[in-house]
C-alpha cells in the first residue's frame, strides 16, 4: 500500500492526507492553514480510496430508508482535481446506478448519472452543489467538498481539542446558509462537527463525525450523521471496508465506462 | 307543580334570601369564566375516533401534510402581469419574510422563490436549480422564469396562474389554531409593500381560525347589543326601568351561570357553544315578559303586589313550566346528534332554559316584592296611557273576532302555505363551506373569489391510495427461497437451510412492514462472512428477496402509477377540480427532462426500476422532501392532491361521487383501497352527520313535545293544536330556505331546535289560557275576546321583543349570526301569527270536541 490514500464521501468522508504527525503542542493560528489541512484531511487522504457506504435516511417520523453504494476516489494531486464514482447496490431497484463527479478546483465540476433501467447516461449541468445527495440529508457539496475560496474563514476559538472556524460565504445568494461553523480536530484535522446557520440566525443543520477509525495510517471518519434540525430528519452514513492507495486506474472514472462498471474495483467482496 | 309553587311562595316570603342566592350562583359559576378554553376547529365537529377523521390525521402524518395558508399576489395592470422585475422582487421579499414567521414550516413553503426547476442545459445535460434564487433584474429574466415554471405541471395553476397575472404562495403551518395569528403577521408584511400588486389571504384554516376570532368579538358585541335592544323594547312596553331590570338580571344570571358551568366542567367553548348566550337570552326573557306583561295589566285592578304576583303566577305557572320543558327538550334532543360540540351546545342550552325557568319563578316574584311602592305606583300610572298598549290592544281587539269570521279562509291559506312549504323543503340544498360563513365583502371571501378565478383552486382534498398487506399471510418469497435451498442440498452443494431458519427467527420480532428489509440486511451480513460457495447461494436468495422487496413498493410500479394517472384524468372532468398532482406527475416530468425534454417522454417508465431511478434523480434536487407528500416512504401508499376552486360541500360531494362511479368500472390494483382526506372533505363528513343528526333530533323532539302536550292537556285534540303553530312555522321557514335558495348549513340545522322550542311556547300559553277562560265563560266568542286582551298581548310583546331585539345580528360580518337574527325574527313573526290567527278559528270549528261540556271542571295543574 502506498503511503498516500483516501476514499469516502460526505464532508469528513475519510482520512488525513498528510500522515499523522505528532503534534508539537503548538496551536496553529493561521486560519488559512487550518482550513487547508482540514480540506486535505477530509477529502484528499491518499492518492485514491474505496469504501462501502451504508446510508440510512430517517425522516421526522422515524421511518428509515437504506441506500448502499460503493464509492471510489482518485486524486490528480493533493488539493486539486479529483474523480469520484458512486455505484449503488441497494435497494435493488437502483442497483448499478452510477454517479460520477469530475471535481475541478476553481471551475465547475462535471457530473454524470447513469440510470441502467432507462439505459441513460445523463450529464448533469453544473450549477448549484447544494442539492440533495440522492434524497439524503447530505448535499453534493458534502460529498466532494466545498471550495475553500467560496467562504471567508475566521478562527473563532481554539479549545483543547478543536479549532473552531466560522465560514461566511463570499456569495451569500448562492447558498441557503448565512454561515457555517466547523469544529476541526487538532490532531487529525478532521472536521468533527459542522453547524449551519440560516438568515434568521437559527442553526438548522448539523453534521457530526460519530466515529473515527484509522486505515492505512489515515484517520478516517467511519460514521457521519447529518441532522435537519427543522424537520427532525437525519441521515447516517457508515463507512465499511475503507481502503486507501489501491492504484485505481483513471479509466474507471471515464464517462464511457459508466454502462459497464468494473466489477473488480466496485466489488467489495 | 306543587313544589314549584312552593318555591315561588318561599321566594315571596324571603325575597332577600333569593337575591343573595342569585348573586352567589352568579359569582360561583361566573368565577369559572376566566378558565375559558376556546376551540374553533371545525374538525372537532367529529369525535376524535371518527373513521374519516382518523384517516385524515393518518394521511397528514403519513404524507407529512400541513394545513395551508394561501397567499395570492395579483398584478393586472402590468402587460407581463406578475412577471416583471418589480413584482417578482416583492414576491421574493414576501417569501423571505414569511419564512421567518414563527410556526411556518419554511422547508415546505411553496413559492416561486422556494421551488426547484428542472430543465435542459444544452449538450443533453439536465439541470437542477432553484427556479428563482434571486429576483431577475430584467423583463427577459422574468419571462424566462415564467417559461420555465410553465413547463412544470406541479407548479402551473398552483403557484402561478395560467395568464401570469397572479402568483400564489402556499404557506404550511405547524398548528392550525395559529392560522389567524400567522395570517395577521403576513398581512402586516404585505401592508408594508407599495406597488400596483393586490394581496390576498385565504385558505380553509385561515377562514376557520379567523371565524373563531371574529366569533368571539361578535359574542362581545352582538349579545350585549341584543340585550340592550331587548331592554329598550321592554322599556317601551312597561315604562319602568326597575321592573324590566328583572328579566335582564334573569337573562344575565342564566347566561353567566350556564357558561360558567360549561367552562367549569372542562368543556371547550366551540363555535356552537359560543352561541349559547345568544340563544339563551331570548328564551330567558320570554317567561319574564309573560309575567311582567300580566303583572302590569292586572296590578292596576288588584292593587296589591303580593296578591298580584301570586295571581299572575297561578295563571302562568303551568304554561311556563311546559314551555320551558318543551324548549329544553328541543335542545336536549341535540344530545342525540353525533357531533360532540352540538351535543354540548344542546345539553347546556337545555340546562340554561331550566335554570332560567327556576329563576323566573323565584327571582322575579322576589324582585317584585322588593320593589318600592313608589316605583310600582309609577308603573300603574304609566300603564294607563302607554302608547304601545293602545296600538297593540286595538290591533288585537280587532283581530280576535275576525279570526272567527274568516276561519275557513285562514285555514285554506294555512293549507296552501303548508303545501308551498313542502315544495320548498323538497328543494332545500344541503351545503356549507366555512369560507361562506363570512359575508361576500369580507377580505377572505374576496380573496377566495379572486384566487379561485386565477388558479386551480385554494381548496385541498387528498385522494389516498393504500395497499394493505395482511400481516398473517405467509410471505410469497418464503416458498421460492426454500426451493432454492432444497435444490442446493439435493445437488450436494451447501446446506443453508438451518441458517435460513435462524435468520427468519432473528427478524420475527421486527414489525411486519419492516421485516423483509431486516431479513435482507441479515442475509447481506451472512453473505459478507460466507465462503464462496455459500455466498453464491446467498446471492441467489438475495435476488428472490429483493424482487419481493421491489414488488412490495406498489406505488413505484408502472401499473399503479398508470392507475393514478387515469384517476387524475377522470378528476379533471369535474368542473370544480382545478388540478390534481401526484407522484405520477413528478415521475413523468423528470422522465421527460431526462430525455432531453422531449414531450413524447412525458410518460411513466416501463419498469419499476426505471421509475425508481427517475425518482432517484428527482431526489437529487433542493426539495427531495416534496416527493413524500405524494408517496408514503414505504411506497405502499400514495396521495393525490386535488385542488378545488370551491369548498362547497355539494361540490366536494360531486367530486367523490364522480370518483366512485369511475372506480366501479376501473377497479384499483389488487389490494389497493381508495379513500378521501383533507379539510374540504372532512367538512363534508361532519356536515352530513350533522344534517342527519339534526333531522333525527328534530323528529325526536317533535314526538317528545307531542307526548308532553298529551300529558299537559290530557286531550289529543289540544295536543294536536299545540303542535300546529310549530309545525307550520318550521315548515314555513325551511320552505322559505328552499325557495330563496339559501343553503342548508350548520347554523340553519341548529336553528331547527330553536324554532321548535320557541314556536311551541305561544301555543301553550294561548291554549292553556283559552281553556281556563272557556271554563269560566263557556262561550268561545267571549273567550276569544278575553284571550285577545292580556294573553294575546303578552304573546305579541314577546314576539316583538325577541324579533326586533336580535335584528342587530343582521349587521354582523358573520353569516351564521345574520342567519340567527333573521330566524329569530321569522320564528317570532310566523309562530305568533299562526297562534293568534289560526288557532282561534280552528278551535271554534272543533268546538265540542275541545270543550265537550261548558261546565267541564277538569283540572290540569
Amino acid at each position: 500500500m502506498k503511503p498516500k490514500t483516501f476514499c469516502s464521501i460526505v464532508a469528513a468522508g475519510v482520512a488525513l492526507s498528510l500522515w499523522p504527525r505528532p503534534m508539537t503542542g503548538q496551536d496553529l493560528t493561521d486560519v488559512a492553514a487550518i482550513v487547508e489541512r482540514a480540506n486535505l484531511a477530509s477529502y484528499y487522504a491518499g492518492s485514491d480510496g474505496r469504501s462501502r457506504v451504508r446510508m440510512t435516511i430517517t425522516d421526522s417520523q422515524g421511518r428509515e430508508r437504506v441506500r448502499q453504494f460503493v464509492i471510489l476516489r482518485r486524486d490528480a494531486a493533493d488539493g486539486v482535481d479529483q474523480d469520484y464514482a458512486v455505484l449503488f447496490s441497494r435497494p435493488a431497484d437502483v442497483r448499478n446506478t452510477v454517479f460520477l463527479v469530475k471535481k475541478h478546483v476553481g471551475r465547475d465540476d462535471d457530473r454524470w448519472l447513469y440510470l441502467p433501467s432507462l439505459d441513460l447516461v445523463k450529464r448533469i449541468a453544473a450549477g448549484d452543489k447544494r442539492t440533495s445527495f440522492v434524497g439524503s440529508h447530505f448535499v453534493y457539496e458534502d460529498v466532494s467538498g466545498r471550495g475553500l475560496d467560496e467562504d471567508t474563514h475566521e478562527l473563532v476559538e481554539t479549545t483543547d481539542q478543536s479549532y473552531v472556524v466560522r465560514n461566511t460565504p463570499v456569495d451569500g445568494g448562492s447558498v441557503e446558509f448565512a454561515s457555517w461553523t466547523v469544529w476541526i480536530d487538532k490532531n487529525t484535522f478532521l472536521p468533527m462537527k459542522m453547524e449551519y446557520v440560516d438568515d434568521g440566525g437559527e442553526t438548522y443543520r448539523r453534521m457530526e463525525a460519530l466515529d473515527v477509525g484509522e486505515f492505512g495510517g489515515y484517520p478516517t471518519v467511519t460514521r457521519m450523521q447529518v441532522s435537519d434540525l427543522r424537520s427532525g430528519g437525519t441521515t447516517l452514513s457508515e463507512f465499511q471496508n475503507v481502503e486507501y492507495d489501491l492504484g485505481i486506474p483513471e479509466d474507471i472514472f471515464a464517462e464511457r465506462t459508466l454502462r459497464s462498471p468494473s466489477r473488480r474495483w466496485f466489488a467489495i467482496r | 307543580m306543587k313544589l314549584l309553587d312552593e318555591a315561588t311562595n318561599l321566594s315571596i316570603r324571603y325575597p332577600w334570601a333569593m337575591a343573595v342566592l342569585a348573586v352567589v350562583l352568579t359569582v360561583a359559576l361566573g368565577s369559572q369564566l376566566p378558565r375559558i378554553v376556546v376551540d374553533t376547529d371545525p374538525e372537532n365537529m367529529l369525535p376524535a375516533d371518527q373513521p374519516a377523521r382518523v384517516l385524515h390525521d393518518e394521511t397528514k402524518q403519513a404524507f407529512q401534510l400541513y394545513d395551508l395558508i394561501v397567499v395570492g399576489v395579483v398584478n393586472e395592470s402590468d402587460p407581463d402581469g406578475m412577471f416583471n422585475p418589480a413584482s417578482l422582487a416583492r414576491v421574493h421579499q414576501l417569501t423571505r419574510a414569511i419564512e421567518q414567521i414563527d410556526g411556518v414550516r419554511r422547508q415546505d413553503l411553496l413559492s416561486l422563490s422556494t421551488v426547484d426547476n428542472i430543465s435542459q442545459d444544452g449538450l443533453g445535460a439536465v439541470r437542477f436549480e432553484w427556479l428563482m434564487r434571486t429576483p431577475p433584474g430584467t423583463r427577459e429574466g422574468a419571462a424566462a422564469i415564467r417559461a420555465a415554471a410553465e413547463r412544470l405541471p406541479l407548479l402551473e395553476g398552483t403557484i402561478l396562474s395560467e395568464d401570469g397575472t397572479a402568483l400564489m404562495l402556499f404557506v404550511p403551518i405547524e398548528e392550525k389554531r395559529e392560522s389567524h395569528r400567522i395570517a395577521t403577521e403576513i398581512e402586516e408584511i404585505m401592508a408594508g409593500f407599495d406597488g400596483e400588486e393586490e394581496y390576498h389571504i385565504t385558505g380553509l384554516p385561515v377562514a376557520e381560525d379567523t371565524f373563531g376570532v371574529e366569533m368571539f368579538k361578535q359574542m362581545g358585541i352582538a349579545a350585549p347589543l341584543a340585550g340592550l335592544i331587548v331592554f329598550l323594547l321592554m322599556w317601551a312596553f312597561f315604562r319602568s326601568f326597575a321592573l324590566i331590570l328583572a328579566p335582564m338580571i334573569v337573562a344575565m344570571v342564566t347566561v353567566i351561570a350556564t357558561m360558567g358551568l360549561l367552562i367549569g366542567m372542562g368543556f371547550t367553548v366551540h363555535i356552537m357553544s359560543s352561541m349559547i348566550p345568544i340563544f339563551l337570552m331570548p328564551i330567558a326573557v320570554v317567561d319574564s315578559v309573560h309575567i311582567l306583561s300580566e303583572f302590569a295589566d292586572t296590578y292596576p285592578q288588584i292593587g296589591d303586589r303580593h296578591k298580584t304576583i301570586r295571581s299572575v303566577l297561578d295563571d302562568l305557572m303551568t304554561p311556563m313550566f311546559y314551555t320551558s320543558l318543551t324548549s329544553a327538550a328541543g335542545f336536549a334532543s341535540l344530545a342525540l346528534a353525533p357531533i360532540p360540540p352540538v351535543r354540548v351546545f344542546g345539553v347546556f342550552v337545555a340546562i340554561g332554559i331550566v335554570l332560567a325557568f327556576l329563576l323566573t319563578i323565584t327571582f322575579i316574584p322576589a324582585y317584585v316584592v322588593l320593589l318600592s311602592d313608589r316605583r310600582i305606583a309609577r308603573l300603574k300610572g304609566q300603564q294607563d296611557d302607554a302608547h304601545e298598549r293602545r296600538i297593540i290592544a286595538r290591533l288585537l281587539a280587532g283581530l280576535g273576532p275576525k279570526t272567527l269570521v274568516n276561519s275557513k279562509l285562514v285555514l285554506t291559506v294555512t293549507v296552501l302555505v303548508a303545501a308551498a312549504s313542502a315544495y320548498g323543503i323538497s328543494r332545500i340544498q344541503i351545503n356549507d363551506n366555512p369560507v361562506r360563513w363570512f359575508r361576500t365583502s369580507h377580505p377572505i371571501r374576496v380573496a377566495d373569489r379572486v384566487l379561485n378565478e386565477h388558479f386551480s383552486g385554494t381548496y385541498s382534498a387528498f385522494l389516498v391510495l393504500e395497499h394493505e398487506v395482511s400481516p398473517d399471510a405467509p410471505p410469497a418469497f418464503e416458498a421460492a427461497v426454500v426451493a432454492l435451498l432444497d435444490d442446493a442440498v439435493r445437488a450436494g452443494d451447501v446446506d443453508l437451510t438451518e441458517r435460513w431458519g435462524a435468520l427468519g427467527q432473528s427478524v420475527a420480532d421486527v414489525p411486519p412492514e419492516g421485516r423483509l428489509d431486516a431479513l435482507i440486511d441479515a442475509v447481506f451480513a451472512e453473505f459478507d462472512l460466507a465462503s464462496d460457495a455459500e455466498a453464491a447461494l446467498w446471492d441467489e436468495v438475495l435476488i428472490v428477496l429483493e424482487d419481493a422487496q421491489t414488488a412490495a413498493k406498489v406505488f413505484q410500479t408502472p401499473a399503479a402509477l398508470a392507475f393514478i394517472e387515469g384517476l387524475q384524468l377522470e378528476l379533471q372532468a369535474v368542473d370544480v377540480v382545478g388540478k390534481s398532482s401526484s407522484v405520477a406527475d413528478i415521475v413523468k416530468t423528470v422522465h421527460r427532462e431526462l430525455r432531453e425534454g422531449d414531450p413524447r417522454y412525458f410518460t411513466i417508465p416501463a419498469t419499476a426500476a426505471g421509475v425508481a431511478q427517475t425518482l432517484l434523480s428527482f431526489e437529487s434536487s433542493h426539495r427531495p422532501q416534496d416527493l413524500w407528500h405524494f408517496l408514503r416512504s414505504d411506497y405502499r401508499a400514495a396521495a393525490i392532491w386535488v385542488q378545488l376552486t370551491s369548498g362547497d360541500n355539494q361540490d366536494m360531494l360531486r367530486v367523490t361521487e364522480h370518483v366512485n362511479r369511475y372506480l366501479e368500472s376501473h377497479p384499483p390494483p389488487e389490494g389497493v383501497s381508495v379513500d378521501w382526506a383533507g379539510l374540504t372533505y372532512i367538512n363534508v363528513v361532519w356536515q352530513n352527520e350533522m344534517v342527519s343528526g339534526m333531522l333525527k333530533a328534530l323528529l325526536g323532539s317533535f314526538v317528545i313535545v307531542f307526548i308532553m302536550m298529551l300529558i299537559l292537556y290530557r286531550s289529543v285534540w289540544f295536543a294536536i293544536l299545540a303542535m300546529l303553530p310549530l309545525s307550520v312555522t318550521i315548515g314555513f321557514i325551511y320552505g322559505l330556505i328552499g325557495f330563496i335558495g339559501k343553503d342548508y348549513d350548520m347554523p340553519i340545522a341548529v336553528l331547527s331546535a330553536l324554532t321548535l322550542g320557541l314556536s311551541v311556547d305561544f301555543a301553550i300559553h294561548f291554549l292553556q289560557r283559552s281553556r281556563a277562560i272557556q271554563r269560566v265563560t263557556g262561550d268561545w266568542r267571549k273567550t276569544v275576546d278575553e284571550l285577545f286582551a292580556e294573553p294575546a298581548r303578552a304573546i305579541m310583546r314577546n314576539a316583538i321583543v325577541i324579533a326586533i331585539g336580535f335584528l342587530p345580528l343582521l349587521a354582523s360580518p358573520l353569516v351564521p349570526y345574520n342567519t340567527v337574527g333573521f330566524f329569530l325574527a321569522a320564528i317570532m313573526a310566523v309562530s305568533c301569527s299562526v297562534t293568534l290567527i289560526l288557532l282561534p278559528g280552528v278551535m271554534g270549528m272543533l268546538g265540542k270536541r275541545l270543550f265537550p261540556s261548558a261546565l267541564s271542571s277538569e283540572s290540569t295543574s
